[in-house]
């Protein structure tokens, strides 16, 4: 459809009157000047979203920002002077997709893991030590009950323990019993270890995590009550056997794995916390705007906490019946709170 | 007064959400929030590559079978190989795709930051391995243990989990799930739009007063213009255009009679006239949003 094609069948109405002016829009000329850009930028960003960022040439990674921001300032007065809606909407697309491009910070799996366990993750346990230092009580005072009941009256076991955690111990398993199916008993090889392993963190840990995680939405009290339980659990069994004179014994068999494991669970406690803290008392913000802030914060220390859960599964299935002796299985167990303890309080500082 | 916050917003395109970001310059832009079905299939879509690579993995796994280890153990390999698979899946595409997975890419969808800053690591880490929390270590202890009529209460609470995270994307506006949510993160729809021809025409065979001009706003105009693009592509036949111009002369009281072959000439030269007037008039801080509207000023 040029103009002069379409002259000839109104040639006649028209031939009498002075030949118009021409109608000039200043968005059109807006748009002549700018448009080169627009098309190299939008070039420039198919091939990056196709085919990755690294697929441009030195020469168009340094046009890129450049190019960017020419098309965000053509965004910003398009809007102010033109009405061209095919124009506007693509101006938008374009400086969207290029902002994706060029805010868009790549990093590969192991990056963004490595910045994860480096940096965010023990920052984020060293935010959260008020919380965690509540669960901490929270647990030890359970600890203490569980320990004070059972030891009194065994039958207090039978209520404390659940029945799959409990096995076949309980009031009347007898020291031998304890000593030779429990403590020592022997190494199953490698294809038994990987079961417990398995087992314990797809089903026991998985669910204290999630609970004590997502029961912090309800006010955190919940919270709390789980982790006093898991003490009660814990000081129930230290109490069965205390009374059988395998305190020492025991305590080695828990070590182990349950250093780092109650340290998981404690985690898991004080994230849960965290997100009842923030949801109580929100600051400046409203309440889901504080849980975008800082259920980030509580997130982390969570999902970190999967990692311990990771190895205290491999120390419990693996390295339990493994070692078979008492102080070596202090050693390891400790030892490696030892690292854990280091970890969150040194480890990425730097940089403010 | 009711002005539009972006003229883009006057003919809302059909069917999304808008929301809008500020990018670092202080721009804001106006992104499309993904659709509820467009989520189900991209999620769809990686959930069966990501059970495509499990499998490919389980091959290997028959050998055990053979070698006759037990179930226990044989589930507890299944398991650990699918739970490394899937979140390696998702961490991988959404860090080293920014934001994208192959289930995204097919649907045009991508995860950005909710505040318009870069999508960090640390977000895509929070957002993906929450996933394993909200949906898939429920579902498991939910068909692990045996069935529910057993009345176990792991299972009971896990079932109720579910229901619960999964009705969070339908309780808030941003249709985020429990991930974004924590992670500040938003899911959008990223079609690529093409810059099409401009349709205003230089040299105009019709020529409007100002009089004719203050019978439409801008909405009108984004319609004819719309129009006008699908008679490009021929989704508006011959017949139709004409309807248009009948109706817009009356409306305008455009007086000389128009032959039917040039109707789309006129319609053409008319957007072009009506779009200098409107876009002067803005300019000179009377924006007109449609033809109901008295002009406004915008300070």
């Amino acid at each position: 459809m040029d103009g002069t094609a379409r002259s000839e069948p109104d040639e006649t109405r028209i031939s009498a009157e002075p030949p118009r002016p021409q109608v000039v829009l200043r968005s059109s000329e807006f748009r002549k000047k700018r448009e080169e850009d627009w098309r190299a930028l939008e070039v420039l960003i198919d091939r990056a979203e196709r085919r990755g960022i690294r697929s441009l040439s030195a020469v168009d990674v340094q046009r890129l920002p450049v190019l960017y921001r020419s098309a965000v300032s053509s965004l910003s007065v398009a809007r102010s002077i033109a009405l061209d809606r095919n124009m506007l909407a693509y101006l938008e697309n374009l400086s969207l997709r290029a902002f994706l491009v060029v805010y868009g910070p790549r990093s590969s799996l192991l990056d963004g893991l490595k910045r994860f366990f480096a940096r965010d993750f023990p920052r984020a346990v060293r935010s959260a030590g008020p919380h965690l230092l509540i669960v901490t009580l929270a647990m030890i005072a359970g600890v203490a009950a569980g320990f004070i009941l059972t030891v009194g009256d065994e039958d207090w076991f039978s209520a404390l323990v659940p029945a799959g955690l409990a096995a076949d111990r309980g009031p009347e398993s007898t020291r031998e019993d304890l000593l030779t199916k429990e403590i020592f008993a022997p190494w199953q090889g490698a294809a038994h270890a990987f079961a417990i392993f398995a087992n314990t963190l797809f089903q026991h840990n998985t669910m204290v995590g999630i609970l004590s995680f997502s029961l912090g939405l309800a006010a955190g009290i919940p919270t709390v009550l789980l982790m006093v339980y898991n003490g009660l659990i814990l000081g129930a069994f230290v109490a069965l056997h205390y009374n059988r004179g395998l305190t020492y014994e025991i305590i080695g068999w828990l070590s182990i794995h349950g250093v780092t494991e109650f340290t998981a669970i404690l985690l898991c406690g004080a994230g849960g916390l965290v997100i009842a803290d923030k949801m109580l008392f929100p600051d400046r913000f409203s309440r889901l705007q504080s849980l975008a802030v800082h259920g980030r914060v509580a997130a982390q220390i969570v999902i970190g906490a999967v990692l311990l859960f990771f190895i205290a599964a491999i120390l419990e299935g693996g390295f339990r019946q493994f070692v078979q002796s008492t102080e070596l299985r202090y050693a390891i167990g400790w030892g490696i709170g030892g690292l854990w303890l280091g970890y969150f309080l040194r480890a990425g500082r730097r940089r403010g | 007064m009711a002005s539009p916050a972006q003229p883009t917003d006057i003919l809302p395109a059909a069917g999304r959400n808008h929301r809008e970001i500020i990018s670092p310059e202080g721009v804001p832009l106006s992104v499309e929030l993904a659709d509820f079905g467009e989520r189900a299939v991209a999620f769809t879509i990686d959930f069966i590559l990501l059970n495509a690579a499990i499998l490919l993995l389980y091959l290997p796994l028959s050998y055990l079978v053979l070698l006759d280890f037990g179930g226990a153990i044989l589930t507890g390999v299944m398991m650990f190989v699918a739970f490394l698979v899937r979140n390696t899946y998702f961490l991988h595409f959404e860090l080293a795709w920014r934001g994208s997975t192959p289930g995204k890419r097919i649907t045009g969808l991508r995860v950005i930051d909710r505040r318009g800053g870069p999508l960090l690591p640390s977000a895509v880490i929070a957002r993906n391995l929450t996933r394993e929390f909200e949906i898939f270590m429920p579902l498991i202890v939910l068909l692990s243990i045996g069935g529910v009529e057993t009345g176990n209460v792991a299972q009971w609470l896990s079932f109720a989990w579910i229901l619960a995270i999964g009705a969070i994307p339908f309780l808030n506006r941003d249709r985020m799930r429990g991930g974004d949510l924590i992670a500040g993160t938003m899911v959008i729809a990223l079609p690529r739009r093409a810059l099409l021809s401009d349709l205003a025409q230089r040299d105009a065979l019709f020529s409007f007063t100002d009089k004719h001009l203050t019978a439409y706003g801008a909405y009108e105009l984004q319609v004819l213009e719309e129009i006008l693009r699908g008679a490009q592509t021929e989704a508006y036949s011959a017949d139709m255009l004409r309807q248009v111009g009948e109706k817009i002369r009356r409306k305008i009281g455009w007086r000389e009679p128009v032959p039917l072959e040039s109707e789309a000439m006129f319609l053409r030269d008319f957007y072009t006239a009506e779009r200098a007037f409107l876009e002067r008039e803005q300019l000179f801080g009377k924006t007109k949003v449609d033809k109901y509207s008295q002009p406004v000023r915008r300070v």
